[in-house]
Formats: structure tokens, sequence, C-alpha cells
């Protein structure tokens, strides 16, 4: 608070005071009282003044600073509440209680939402866990029915495709979601890798991409469910983007592991590289090929974040593109 | 013939699951009535047991711990439920696997049998014909003569040999060699084919595999 604007803000306060005086002057001479005695009431009436003014400045500067420097700090300016205290001058209390009770009402309302958000998330993993259920039994009726064989791949193959997009679902509305539920234990690359490969084996060698790994004998601190999916996501880019070939390879060092997945498939465009991660970015390659949404890396780069690993791309257009994911290592973990 | 016994609530789920196995060659026991479904566990005295967690009245995770008191059947859990602590929380109760669903079908087979073969402890070598088969070494020997098979050899080989007398169709034996990590396409497993049957041929047995057209192989 600025003494300026303070007094800028007194200013009605100072014309009534010199109004006053003038009249107390005005009196004075009336009452033809000595020149000195007018002028001790002045010096005493002004003294009063200003003293009455400093005090009232200096008690209403401490608080409304505070207030000031809080906002100006917090990160989160909502739990400003929080952290003023109720002072002891009416205005400044008031303003405390709106505070406080703006702040509470809003709240509920957070409250409310997260509630039916919350409601809307367990029955979407109800719901993924029923429609599975028909999923899988098309599935066996699909592999027991191998006497028609030639549909049976191609059934199989939509069958899949249908559960790959229930699993973005069931992964999206995980990633977003303020709950921990998962859980962080040594999971092997190699295992989820090649769980991930065979659920892709029809497609992968329909479009004749080989697989090469190298040095995925390590184990990572993940959760294996998310892992599998960050890798489908990924398995299926290279495969929307035209690769022939897929590389995955780990390299292990005493405070990290990266895992690095390669394709050389159409590559992303220098443009359009810095916003991959982003919810509902397309970009050059989404217009020129098939199905894509914009979401699958935006999944991934939640996961990832919530995972706590960093994950990060590098492409040349027309010759590969490659996904980073850093794990870290927990020496705790190792111990234990 | 192996016992599996089928705890699984969906009905269509549990018959296909039911046709796929008899398929493969085991007898299968279903439980169609879940009341005292722990009680029913015991009396089948089957050779394994798929477990879903999701049952009416129980919970497939709580039926397992109580089983575990009592029996050391294997039990494989198979279930819709996606998450790792599910998972976790099935095999600290003593499952011996954990599958989610929808699940690849010759994977399940694969997992079945690699879980049957676990727990009744076969010895590292078998037998086909007069030629024994050790797995530990990746050989077929006979009499004074020794054929190493290659890593991509013996898992088509072992897979042929578990099924002996039944067709292997080529699906089947690349998703056994995906599942070990050998990403091979279409040309290099029948290359790994034909290597093999030459070395079955050096070993005196020139047509041990026979091919069935577009079916598979049986080895005979």
């Amino acid at each position: 608070m600025k003494l300026t604007d303070y007094m800028k803000d007194r200013l009605a306060v100072y014309l009534i005071a010199g109004g006053t005086w003038v009249l107390v002057l005005i009196f004075l001479a009336a009452f033809r009282v000595t020149v000195q005695a007018a002028v001790i009431v002045s010096v005493i009436l002004w003294l009063g003044m200003f003293a009455a003014e400093a005090w009232g400045f200096t008690r209403k500067k401490s608080w409304y600073d505070k207030l000031e420097n809080c906002l100006g700090e917090l990160d989160k300016k909502y739990l400003l509440s929080e952290m003023v205290s109720d002072p002891d001058f009416l205005e400044g209390h008031i303003l405390y209680e709106a505070l406080q009770e703006s702040n509470k009402s809003m709240c509920e309302h957070i409250a409310e939402y997260r509630r039916e958000n919350k409601e809307f998330r367990e029955y979407l993993e109800l719901w993924v866990h029923e429609i599975k259920l028909p999923v899988a039994s098309l599935q066996l009726m699909c592999h027991n029915d191998d006497g028609n064989s030639s549909n049976h791949t191609k059934y199989a193959e939509q069958i899949r495709r249908i559960d790959d997009y229930i699993e973005n679902v069931l992964y999206y509305a995980r990633s977003g979601n303020a709950e921990r539920d998962y859980i962080i234990k040594p999971v092997s690359l190699k295992r989820t890798f090649a769980d991930i490969a065979i659920r892709n084996r029809e497609e992968l060698l329909e479009r004749g991409i080989s697989l090469h790994t190298e040095g995925l004998d390590v184990n990572v601190m993940t959760d294996g469910k998310w892992l599998g999916f960050i890798l489908g996501q990924l398995m299926g880019n290279s495969m929307k983007y035209d690769a022939t070939e897929i590389t995955v390879t780990a390299e292990d060092s005493p405070e990290k592991t990266v895992l690095h997945f390669r394709d050389n498939g159409c590559g992303i465009p220098a443009a359009d590289l810095p916003n991959i991660f982003s919810k509902s970015f397309t970009g050059e390659n989404g217009r020129t090929h098939r199905r894509s949404t914009g979401m699958g890396l935006y999944i991934v780069k939640k996961l990832c974040g919530k995972l706590g690993h960093s994950v990060s791309a590098g492409s040349v257009q027309g010759e590969f593109t490659e996904i980073s994911i850093t794990f870290g290592k927990n020496d705790l973990h190792d111990v234990v | 013939m192996k016992k599996i016994m089928i705890i699984e609530d969906e009905s269509a789920l549990r018959d296909e699951l039911s046709i796929m196995l008899r398929n493969a060659g085991y007898d299968t026991v279903v439980v169609t009535d879940f009341e005292n479904v722990s009680g029913q566990m015991t009396a089948a005295n089957a050779d394994l047991i798929l477990l879903d967690i999701n049952l009416p009245n129980v919970n497939g995770e709580t039926l397992l711990q109580e089983f575990r008191k009592g029996s050391d059947t294997p039990v494989i859990m198979l279930t819709s439920r996606t998450t790792e602590l599910d998972e976790v929380l099935s095999m600290s109760y003593g499952a011996d696997d954990y599958i989610t669903k929808p699940y690849n079908p010759t994977i399940l087979l694969l997992r079945i049998s690699a879980v049957l073969k676990r727990t009744a402890k076969v010895s590292q070598v078998q037998n086909y014909h007069d030629i024994e088969v050790s797995t530990v070494k990746g050989s077929l020997s006979r009499g004074g003569k020794e054929q190493i098979l290659t890593k991509n050899e013996m898992i088509i080989f072992q897979l042929l040999l578990d099924r002996q007398g039944e067709i292997v169709t080529r699906d089947d034996l690349m998703t056994a060699l995906w599942d070990n990590d050998e990403f091979v396409n279409d040309n290099a497993l029948s290359v790994n084919i034909s290597r093999l049957r030459g070395k079955l041929a050096d070993m005196g047995l020139p047509d041990a595999i026979e091919t069935r057209k577009k079916q598979g192989y049986v080895l005979k």
C-alpha cells in the first residue's frame, strides 16, 4: 500500500478537516481571539489529525502489504484465505470474513465436481471391465471357430482393435485422475515388450515390420500395466506411420535407465515436433494418415508424468522417429 | 489327461473357454453353481484351476486365499481387472499366474502348460521315440550322437513335442516364439522348421514333422 494512494483515497476526509479548520478560524476571528491562540489551536488540530492518519495508515499498511505479498507469491492463489490472519480493524475484518466465506463456498463447489468426476470414472472402470467380457468371449469364439480359418484372423484383428480403443479410454481416465492407482515395482522391460509385441503380432507381420531389441534385460521401477499401455501406443504409432523396422534399446546406467523406441517411419516435421505431446494435436501426419486422434502421445505423456518418468521425442522427417523414456532408479527399492 | 477346473460366472466365456481347452486336449470341469465354490474346488481334485476375480457372492482373491490354506493345486487368475494392484494381490495370495481379459487364446494355452510343467516338476530330459531331448542343454541325443538345437528350433520342437500327434498351427508356433522374445517373421519360421527337419533327419528321423496343408504341422 503506497502512502500517496492512501492519501488520495482519504482526500474527502482531508477536505472535510480543512473545511472544519476554516470554520474554526472564522469562529475564532468572530470571538476576537488573539492570533497566537488561533495558531496554537490550528497546530493542535493538525497534529491530532496527522497522528490519527499516521496510526491508521501504518496499521492498515502492514495487513494489506502482507495480503498483496501472499497473493504475488502463491502459485495457488485460492489458498490466500488460509495465509492471512484476521486483522484488528473493521474493513479488514469484513474483507477477511468475505474471503473465508467465498473460499468455503468454492471448496464445496469443487468437492461436488470432484465427486461427480470420481463417480463417472468409477462407472467407466466398471463399464470397461464389463465390456471386456463379451470381447474376451468373442476372441475365444473366434479361436474355437478355426474351421473357417481365412476369416478368423480378420475377426481377431478387429476384436483386437476394439480392445485397443477400450484401453485408450481406460488409461485416459486414469491419467487425469488425482488418485494413485498404480504400483511402482520392478518390471521387466523384456517381458512387457514381448507381451505388447505378441498383442500386435498380426498387424506387425502383415505390414512386414521387423522388431529388434537390445539390452532389454533390465528391470525398471514402474507400473507394469501402464508401461504396457505406453509401449502399445508407441508401437501403434509406428505401425500407423509407415515404419518397416522398430528398434527398442535400453541404456542402463547407475542413476537411470533410458528406453529408446525408434522406428524408421515417416517421421515428424520439425515444426510439429514441439507439439506432439499436446492434447488433440494431429499435425501434418494426422492429416495425411488414417485415424489420428491426437490423444495417444498426450496420454503417454500424462501417464509418464504421473509415474515420474520423463519422455522426449526426436525425429527427422522421412528418416526416423525416436521416443525416449527415462526411468529413475531408487536405491531404496534395490535394498528392499 | 489333465483336468482343468473353470470358475467363471460369464456363461458365454465359460463355455468357449471349455471348448478351447477340450480342443487342446484337456479335460474340463465347469462350476455353474456359485454357492460353496471353495468346497467344489477341493472336491474336483483338478490339476489346475482357472479362477475369475469377480464372482457372484464371493471375491476370487478371498477364495484363493482360503483355498491355499489346504491345497497347492496351481491356480491361474483370469480377470478383466487391469490394475497392477490386483495382480500383486493375487500373486501374494498364491496364484501361479495372472492373465487379463481379453486374452490371446494361444498365450493362455502356453501359460497353462507352463504352469502345469512347473508344478509337475517334469525332469529336464524328455524322450521322443528313442531320442533324449534336453531342454537345458538345448540338444537332442541318441546313443553317442548329439545334435545341438538353436533357441528357436528348441522352442518349436518343444511345442510340437508337448502336443505330439496333434496339429500345431503356424500361428501357435509363432506365438510361442514371440513369447520368448524371438520376433521372427513368416520366412524365418519356415527356415527354422526346415533346419529342425534337417537335424531330425540327421538323427535318423527324416519324416518326423509332417506338414498339413493350410493347417499346420504334426510331430509323429
